[in-house]
């Protein structure tokens, strides 16, 4: 075969190849144009007879055009594999606006989610977080938080009490009550652990308050208490307005303004500035000395500081909920949208 | 409390009367505003006329003619009331003035004809004027004090002085003396450091001494009892300008004497009872504990009886007022009473607060006597209240009071030190700033060096200790101007409980429930109808003594109710798919362990999970998840529970221990929530789940290929398939790296009451590959095991 016509077979093999509809016709191509009856093979079996110096020339020849087929071959092959994945990737399309497989998620509840914000705001300045008894002593409800024995906060119009239910007598400051603040757990925990003192206390309170908008009977507060060495009323102010920016937002602004409680001295009443208004927000204040006295603590030795304050109020207001009786009346339209 | 800006200007020379200003210092010193309001007229146009000529009307019986003089001209008016003649200056509505602009129906007054006779425009009645309920005649202003004929034609608000503005302040507990127009006036005049304009009542009197006796029984129950009589009394209208402050604060206007005993209480915080002075038998006036069985007709006609640690006014014949309270029927001064006693006295708190709670008599008196009534200010409230009186009826006051008063409170003294001040407020104020603060509000100071003898006026029953001094000082000296300083303590990490907790909750919320928080309050029916038999554990229960509803009298023993109810309400209100979980405390009768003086109440966790797809599965799939979350091993053990799914119901184990339960809910107890189909649920005491666990170490993992084999077994239905599981895995060698059984098979050629458990078993050694030589041996023991333990065979080959 002289190279003229090598040239010419080479052009048509690869014509050929390139022309291959699909794989099977591709490996027809294959075999007519390389394989052992193809013009090529019987070149290359002819070359022997070639005199020598054309046997080097046409040898080399017909060795390109053998790597040159097989290359368009392999080329080719790749070219219809792909496509006849991408027929078969088409045939796969699906719709992804369709909702399948999406996992359920359900939503953590607004008041505890609140608790935990408040928490961890105080957290991050290294306040531990403890819980109480919501059935409490009246010692630890009243009498340790300097409640006179009288005070009308006791009446049972304010104050739920319970039946005798074991047999055994309780009056005065051992009489059982639900607890109607988180402070008793002031005391409890100042009675366990020496000063210093650095502690929030979220948990469920029970007032006897019928329902209304603003008004549960179940609800929740968080009592802080921070008790030291060296704590002053500036301490009390500056830690509230932290709190106050860290739950807010950094523009909010606070203003503390006397109020009276029995269980501290002085007392104050925080406002937080909030889409437009003053808006009462907690109360706090230096702890009472009597109260020091009454958990075995050095008044003279310690000073601290208390505040505690309503999370669903907290919740309500920055939220926009108008209603307090959204929070226990677990329906999931109210819920779901809690985040 | 209501607090008319003018009235407070009788006491102090106001800088400003803006009332937001105003508002903002009384904030600032611990008296909050709940409200402004302005008080002013309710009418447009109302002048002040007087009466030229008043005669019968030709055509009508009980009308009268009158011309009217409006000091340009005179006009001629009919006229309904009778109360006034010819010569009276009265409120002339002339055509084209307005009544009762706040009212529903406010009147335009014009020109009109009254049985044949043109009325232009009317005399006004003070009801038709805002000014009160009076409507029996019209508003006589010359006899009321109010007006003369000099101010003919001048606007009638301008004469009579009506419109203020009232600031509603609401006093703390503490403050009993801020529970008058002077006790706020004077902490404004500390504020300002202006002089405090204080009264100093002055009457004349007639020559007869007191003709009482009166004597303290219980000097802690009634401190002091102060009572003045007057004769000659004539009960009317109170003047105009009283009437008008009592209308700003909110009073009625009923009488001279009534009116004047409400004037002094406002003004001096005060309370003051008056009686008819004739209607006190025997001339003894004692005072004393009630007696158990006695009974009292008070002023508002209720006959109540009295318990003993009420405190009573009484004569000879017994008690005749409820002291600090209400005042007695029959003693009430009416409008024949030509002699009263005027009464300030002064009685034990706590006893005022209990009588009042007890009988639900709230008033403004026993409001002051609650907080406490300083008993040196009795003598003034009644020099104050019989001036007012002699000066408003016409009456004659005795030559002197009877004052009863065993034991004066005497100022006291409370020592202070500049480190009282100082560890409680910091550098600023210093201490001589501090001292002068409190001298401003009319604390004695008697300074030596770094310490002051302090002494308190008698007003101020607040205040015995140094840190209430502190109080006062910061108060005075601004809670504004103090720093603001983030005090940090010492370590805000969450404990591994806490962690656990909220691990917990995300994982449930992950897995698609939503929490709930439900009351802490059950009913009785609620344990009924989850079907709990008697001797039921959450049977024991508490209940509250005073409930607001019964449905809500026990205090909860599982959460499972609370969330029913809510599952419930979203299915009723539609909704197909609810899966509720909530962590929350119940109560026991036990004794807490570490507390035995209250009861246990530990934290539970419950689920509940409804709607299409729901079984028992899962509510085991999330005791599952929570063991995986908590790093627990909880496990189930199937028995027959109350008021679950007889064949679905499992106690929840964790470690050795009994945790809780987990089922269906028997369909009986579903329909009584109002529920059709499966409810699966699950309660658990969260304590054992989230206590701490040590902190966990990584295990190594092997770098070979695993070797994994399936092995299926019949066995008899009473074996479950976890037991199975424990065999394969006790019996399994140490390379065993996971277990699964991931078939379950009945019929065809499984014998009944039997089935089949497929498990998939991969095995993967540390340092070597696992051949299925070395698997091969341990295949058969592991089917040797199940045989030889549960009586199971295995089935085909490995």
């Amino acid at each position: 075969m002289d190279l003229e016509r090598l040239a010419g077979v080479v052009s048509a093999a690869r014509a050929r190849i390139e022309a291959a509809s699909d794989l099977a016709d591709l490996a027809a191509a294959e075999s007519e144009t390389l394989g052992r009856r193809s013009e090529i093979a019987v070149a290359r079996r002819g070359i022997g007879r070639l005199a020598p110096d054309r046997r080097r020339q046409v040898g080399r020849a017909i060795n390109e055009a053998v790597g040159v087929l097989t290359a368009a071959v392999e080329d080719r092959r790749s070219a219809l594999r792909a496509e006849a994945e991408n027929a078969l990737l088409e045939q796969d399309r699906v719709d992804l606006t369709l909702p399948y497989g999406r996992p359920a998620r359900g939503t953590h509840h607004l008041l505890t989610r609140t608790m935990e914000d408040v928490c961890d705001v105080f957290r991050a300045i290294g306040y531990e977080v403890a819980e109480g008894p919501e059935l409490e002593l009246a010692w630890y409800n009243f009498d340790a938080l300097n409640t006179p024995p009288t005070h009308p906060s006791r009446f049972e119009s304010d104050t739920m009490y319970l039946e005798a239910f074991d047999g055994r007598e309780r009056s005065g400051p051992d009489e059982l009550l639900l607890r109607t603040q988180t402070s008793p757990m002031q005391a409890r925990f100042m009675e366990k652990n020496p000063p210093p003192v650095y502690v929030v206390v979220p948990g469920r309170v029970f007032r006897t308050d019928t329902w209304d908008a603003t008004h549960s009977p179940v609800f929740h507060q968080i009592e802080g208490l921070a008790v030291d060495s060296d704590i002053t009323f500036g301490d009390l102010k500056g830690t509230l307005a932290h709190f106050a920016r860290e739950f807010f937002g950094a523009s909010a602004r606070t203003r503390f303004v006397p109020h009276f409680f029995p269980f501290t001295e002085p007392s104050a009443e925080m406002l937080v500035w909030f889409n437009g208004q003053w808006l009462e927000m907690l109360g706090c204040g230096m702890v009472d000395p009597n109260v020091f006295e009454a958990v075995g603590y050095d008044p003279e030795e310690v000073t601290g500081f208390a505040f505690g304050m309503g999370v669903e109020r907290l919740a309500m207001v920055r939220h926009g909920i108008t209603d307090i009786r959204h929070f226990y009346d677990s329906d999931l339209r109210v819920l779901g949208q809690f985040r | 409390m209501k607090v008319p800006i003018g009235w407070l200007a009788d006491f102090i020379d106001l800088p400003t009367r803006d009332p937001h200003e105003l508002e903002r210092i009384l904030v600032s010193l611990g008296h909050e505003v709940e409200g402004i309001e302005e008080y002013g007229p309710s009418f447009e146009g109302v002048v002040v006329g007087r009466v030229e000529e008043v005669g019968p009307h030709p055509d009508a019986d009980r009308i009268r003619f009158c011309r009217v003089d409006d000091g340009t001209v005179t006009r001629d008016v009919v006229c309904g009331a009778w109360n006034f003649e010819a010569g009276a200056v009265i409120a002339y509505a002339r055509p084209g003035s307005r009544l009762g602009a706040a009212t529903d129906e406010p009147l335009e007054v014009g020109s009109r004809k009254i049985r044949g006779i043109v009325s232009h425009g009317m005399i006004a009645s003070a009801r038709e004027l805002g000014l009160g309920d009076d409507h029996d005649g019209i508003l006589v202003l010359d006899e009321l004090g109010a007006a003369t004929e000099h101010d003919l034609g001048r606007p009638l608000e301008e004469v009579i002085g009506l419109g203020d503005v009232v600031l509603d302040v609401s006093i703390t507990t503490n403050r009993g003396d801020c529970m008058g127009i002077r006790g706020l006036a004077r902490e404004l005049a500390a504020y300002w450091q202006v002089p405090l304009r204080d009264i100093s009542p002055s009457f004349p009197t007639g020559p007869e001494a007191s003709a009482f006796e009166v004597s303290i029984s219980d000097p802690e129950a009634c401190p002091r009892f102060v009572a003045h009589q007057v004769d000659g009394v004539r009960i009317g209208p109170s003047p105009l300008w009283m009437q008008l402050r009592l209308l700003a604060i909110g009073q009625r206007p009923i009488s001279n004497v009534v009116d004047v005993s409400n004037y002094v209480m406002w003004e001096l915080g005060h309370p003051i009872h008056t009686f008819d002075a004739d209607a006190i038998s025997g001339g003894q006036v004692i005072l004393r504990r009630a007696e158990e069985g006695e009974r009292l007709e008070t002023l508002d006609g209720v006959e109540r009886p009295l318990a003993a640690g009420d405190i009573v006014v009484t004569d000879p014949s017994g008690p005749i007022a409820l002291a600090g309270v209400m005042g007695g029927a029959s003693t009430e001064v009416v409008p024949t009473t030509t002699s009263v006693l005027v009464e300030a006295a002064n009685w034990h708190p706590p006893s005022i607060l209990a009588t009042s709670w007890r009988l639900g008599l709230r008033s403004e008196a026993s409001a002051r006597f609650e907080r406490g009534v300083d008993p040196n200010l009795s003598a003034l409230a009644t020099a104050r209240t019989v001036e007012l009186v002699a000066l408003t009826s016409g009456g004659v006051p005795r030559s002197q009071a009877v004052d009863c008063y065993p034991i004066p409170r005497m100022p006291w003294t409370v020592d202070l030190t500049a480190h009282n001040v100082s560890r409680l407020l910091g550098p600023v104020p210093s201490f001589g700033d501090a001292l002068s603060l409190l001298d401003r509000l009319g604390f004695g100071i008697d300074r030596d060096g770094r310490s002051a003898r302090v002494t308190v006026p008698t007003h101020r029953a607040d205040v015995t200790r140094p840190a209430d001094l502190v109080e006062e000082v910061a108060r005075l000296h601004g809670y504004d101007r103090f720093p603001d300083l983030v005090r940090h303590g010492r370590q805000g990490s969450l404990t591994p409980e806490q962690l656990a907790v909220r691990r917990l909750r995300e994982a449930l919320v992950g897995a698609g429930l939503t929490e709930a928080q439900t009351l802490s309050f059950i009913g009785q029916d609620d344990l009924d109808a989850l079907g709990l038999p008697l001797r039921d554990p959450r049977r024991v229960t508490i209940r509250v003594k005073n409930p607001l509803r019964e449905e809500e009298a026990i205090l909860r023993t599982t959460l499972l109710p609370g969330l029913m109810g809510a599952v419930s309400r979203n299915v009723a209100r539609g909704l197909k798919s609810v899966r509720l979980f909530e962590t929350g405390r119940v109560f026991t009768a036990r004794d807490d362990p570490e507390d035995p003086r209250i009861p246990f109440q530990p934290v539970h966790l419950a689920m509940v999970l409804s709607g299409s797809g729901v079984d028992v599965f899962a509510a085991t799939g999330l005791i599952d998840l929570l063991a995986r979350v908590t790093d627990r091993k909880l496990d189930l053990r199937q028995e027959s529970l109350p008021g679950l799914h007889p064949g679905r119901a499992a106690v929840v184990k964790c470690d050795a221990a009994d945790i809780g339960m987990v089922g269906e809910l028997h369909p009986a107890a579903a329909r009584k929530f109002g529920l059709e189909g499966r409810v699966a649920v699950a309660e658990m005491d969260l304590g054992p789940l989230v206590s701490g666990s040590p902190t966990w170490m990584l295990e190594d993992v092997s770098a070979y290929p695993p070797m994994v084999f399936d092995l299926a077994f019949v066995l008899a239905d009473t074996v479950p398939a976890a037991r199975l599981l424990e065999v394969v895995e006790e019996s399994a060698s140490r390379h065993l790296e996971s277990l699964e059984l991931f078939d379950e098979f009945r019929g065809g050629s499984i014998p009944d009451a039997h089935r089949s458990l497929a498990v998939r078993i991969t095995l993967r050694a540390m340092d070597h590959t696992i051949s299925d030589e070395e698997a091969a041996p341990i295949g058969r023991g592991i089917a040797a095991a199940v045989a030889d333990r549960l009586g199971g065979v295995l089935r085909g080959s490995m």
